[in-house]
């Protein structure tokens, strides 16, 4: 069921959609360009028909002339030789017929309904159809002059025009069959360009099917492909440098997790076995119990960290976001640890005002508490852990200095990775796990900022910048 | 006070039983969910500890079937995943505090207590006497001996966090989180730093001394044992 109604609000194919659009397009141009031709045509046959009236009404006008005059009084019946298929009719002022030519439409009638005109030629002329047959004709009066006797006519003129109406059917007939065939042609032609345009993209999704989990360093050339798909070549890049980055981070995430826990469970099962050795007092017993007890709180802790950078680092949506107050944050962090500075004679300081910044408070608490600690716990005797807000438009900056040694600058980078610790001997006792700035890090990102640190000889700085409310309210 | 204890894990099951009859608390076990459940809605506890991944029939089934049928007992979940997405939906089917695997007992515990406490009425006492110990709380005073000892006021609220949960094994996470806010492990030394300066106050001219350190759990406040 939903099969079939995926089918229906699939999209179009292309192939579809670029035929369907070339069958209209040309449909529309035919219908254009039959529409004009047919016309010109119709008026070039009314205009031929025009002038041979015009010839005719002139003959006959000529003649009545000469029957008047009595030079020719039979002029009026030949009046109009060597036209083929042309009709007249003389009528007197008064309505009685002087000539009528055999065979032809009752012109009779044409006059009765036309206004009779002064010249032939300088109106429409009418086109009707009488026993099957189709007629154009006009009807002229003539004002009789010197040569007319002063006595007025009126004359009908007409034509058979069949064989032009003939000529135009046979005409359109043809142009419907040459641009069936033309068309047909055209959208066979394009489907066949669709087809062919369609090629590159078949072949790219060859390559891409190369892809497999073990080979995600492989790239699309876009010079390989036409320019329209150079763009959705260079995302599908994009996209696969992103996955690769994170199969690799995934990769290295479950290799440090094993070497990181080999040591403490190396431990223990070290402990545990040599206590077991040989029977010991309770005491003894309760010592190794108490060692593997910190042991195990050590690793807990860490599993922890590690499985709180995974949901930081894979869902970025689960922050609970609220006004939170950047000061207030840095002064409850500096109460916290207050007493454990102030033991080892660090004093801290706030400086700066910062606005509201939008963030999850608890996890900011905890970015800002591990740089804090991470300060203090790096900064010699009697000197000051300071940390500073600055707030513009875009961004809230919080800077974290401590006074102390230079970090080497090739460590710098190094600094925010999972379970780097400058000082690798020194890794138990005081310094974490090695995970509080990864965590500074994925928790900073998390809120769409990032963070930084430089060293000098004489302090070493971090830095987290954090998109500013109305900042992000503009982006 | 009896618990009900929902684990299918069966060394944990076992060592947490162990953990709170030691600390003095009767407590039934269940090892599926299917049991869980029917002890739960058959029998009167003071609490359950329920873990989410249960064979037979899972945590969140059990808390809303409960729920659904008026047992109001407080509900501790165990969870093993940390997602906010678990603890936001175990909140919402009306649990009343969730941990997160790994756990420390001592933490559980303390949460255990924290849990019981507030089903019963808070005991609103202005003064706590520990030995010669005594907390004014109205005033926000400490004496011992008479004499009037001069504490900061995070120090009188950890001196009172400890003294109103006297005997109690208080691991350094919950006094953080108590005392600071602060709701995450940290690798630093800070709450023994602020433990040995109340030391220092209110027990290092005096005896008995009543702070104790609890090797790899905690601090707990009471009169020592003699002996």
């Amino acid at each position: 069921m939903r099969d079939r109604f995926t089918l229906f609000l699939r999209p179009a194919s292309l192939a579809l959609r670029v035929t369907t659009l070339v069958g209209i397009a040309m449909t529309v141009v035919f219908l254009v360009f039959n529409w004009i031709s047919v016309r010109s045509l119709e008026r070039h046959f009314a205009e031929m028909d025009q002038d041979e009236l015009g010839v005719v009404s002139a003959s006959v006008i000529r003649a009545l002339g000469e029957v008047h005059s009595g030079a020719d009084e039979t002029a009026l019946y030949h009046a109009v030789r060597g036209h083929h298929g042309v009709y007249y009719y003389v009528a007197d002022a008064a309505g009685n017929t002087l000539y009528a030519a055999a065979g032809g439409p009752d012109l009779s009638r044409l006059v009765a309904h036309n206004d009779p005109v002064d010249l032939a030629g300088k109106r429409e002329m009418t086109i009707w159809q009488e026993d099957g047959k189709f007629y154009r004709g006009t009807a002229v009066r003539v004002e009789g002059n010197a040569k007319g006797g002063g006595r007025t006519y009126v004359v009908a003129v007409a034509m058979n025009i069949g064989a032009h109406l003939a000529f135009l059917g046979s005409f359109r007939r043809m142009q419907w069959w040459a641009a069936s065939i033309v068309m047909s042609i055209a959208i066979l032609v394009a489907w066949l360009a669709v087809q062919w345009g369609h090629h590159p993209i078949r072949r790219t999704n060859a390559e891409i099917r190369k892809i497999s989990s073990s080979k995600l360093d492989l790239r699309l050339n876009p010079a390989d492909v036409p320019i329209e798909l150079e763009e959705l070549v260079a995302s599908f890049n994009d996209m696969l440098a992103r996955i690769e980055d994170g199969f690799v981070r995934l990769a290295n995430f479950s290799a440090d997790i094993a070497h990181e826990l080999r040591t403490p469970v190396t431990n223990l099962t070290t402990q545990t076995e040599v206590a077991l050795g040989q029977p010991r007092s309770a005491g003894e017993y309760r010592e190794v119990l108490y060692s593997n007890l910190e042991e195990l709180g050590r690793m807990s802790r860490m599993i922890s960290d590690m499985l709180f950078l995974a949901q930081t680092e894979n869902d970025r949506g689960n922050l609970r976001l609220t006004d939170v107050d950047l000061g207030e944050l840095v002064k409850g962090v500096f109460e916290y640890f207050e007493a454990w500075a102030e033991d080892r004679r660090v004093s801290l300081q706030l400086l700066g005002l910062a606005g509201p910044v939008r963030a999850d408070r608890e996890m900011l608490l905890r970015a800002l508490s591990n740089l804090v600690s991470n300060a203090i716990r790096h900064t010699p005797l009697d000197a000051a852990v300071t940390v500073k807000l600055v707030q513009d438009m875009s961004i809230t900056t919080v800077t974290i200095e401590n006074p102390g040694e230079r970090i080497p600058a090739e460590v710098l980078p190094r600094l925010f990775n999972r379970f780097y610790r400058v000082d690798p001997s020194r890794q138990r006792k005081d310094a974490g796990a090695g995970l509080g700035l990864a965590i500074v890090k994925s928790i900073v990102e998390a809120h769409g900022g990032f963070v930084q640190v430089r060293s000098d000889d004489n302090s070493t700085i971090f830095t987290i910048v954090l998109p500013s409310p109305r900042g992000r309210d503009a982006v | 006070m009896k618990l009900l204890v929902v684990e299918d894990e069966s060394k944990m099951a076992d060592y947490v039983r162990q953990g709170l009859m030691e600390a003095g608390f009767i407590v039934d076990l269940a090892r599926n969910g299917l049991d869980g459940h029917m002890m739960a809605m058959n029998e009167r506890y003071d609490l359950i500890i329920l873990d989410v991944m249960l064979s037979g029939m899972d945590g969140w089934r059990i808390l809303q079937a409960m729920r659904a049928s008026g047992v109001q007992v407080p509900v501790l979940f165990l969870t093993a995943r940390s997602s906010v997405d678990d603890r936001v939906r175990g909140l919402e089917l009306g649990a009343d505090d969730y941990l997160t695997k790994p756990f420390a007992f001592s933490e559980l515990l303390a949460r255990v207590r924290t849990l019981l406490r507030r089903g019963n009425a808070p005991t609103h006492h202005d003064r706590i006497q520990i030995a010669d110990l005594e907390l004014d709380l109205a005033r926000r005073r400490a004496t011992r001996a008479g004499r009037r000892i001069n504490l900061t006021n995070k120090e009188f609220a950890l001196l009172e966090l400890l003294a109103r949960r006297r005997s109690e094994v208080l691991p350094r996470s919950l006094i953080a989180s108590q005392i600071w806010d602060m709701n995450f492990a940290s690798d630093t030394n800070v709450i023994d730093v602020a433990i040995r300066r109340l030391r220092a106050k209110i027990d290092d001219d005096f005896e008995p001394k009543l702070i104790q350190t609890v090797r790899g759990m905690g601090y707990t406040l009471d009169i020592p044992d003699e002996g």
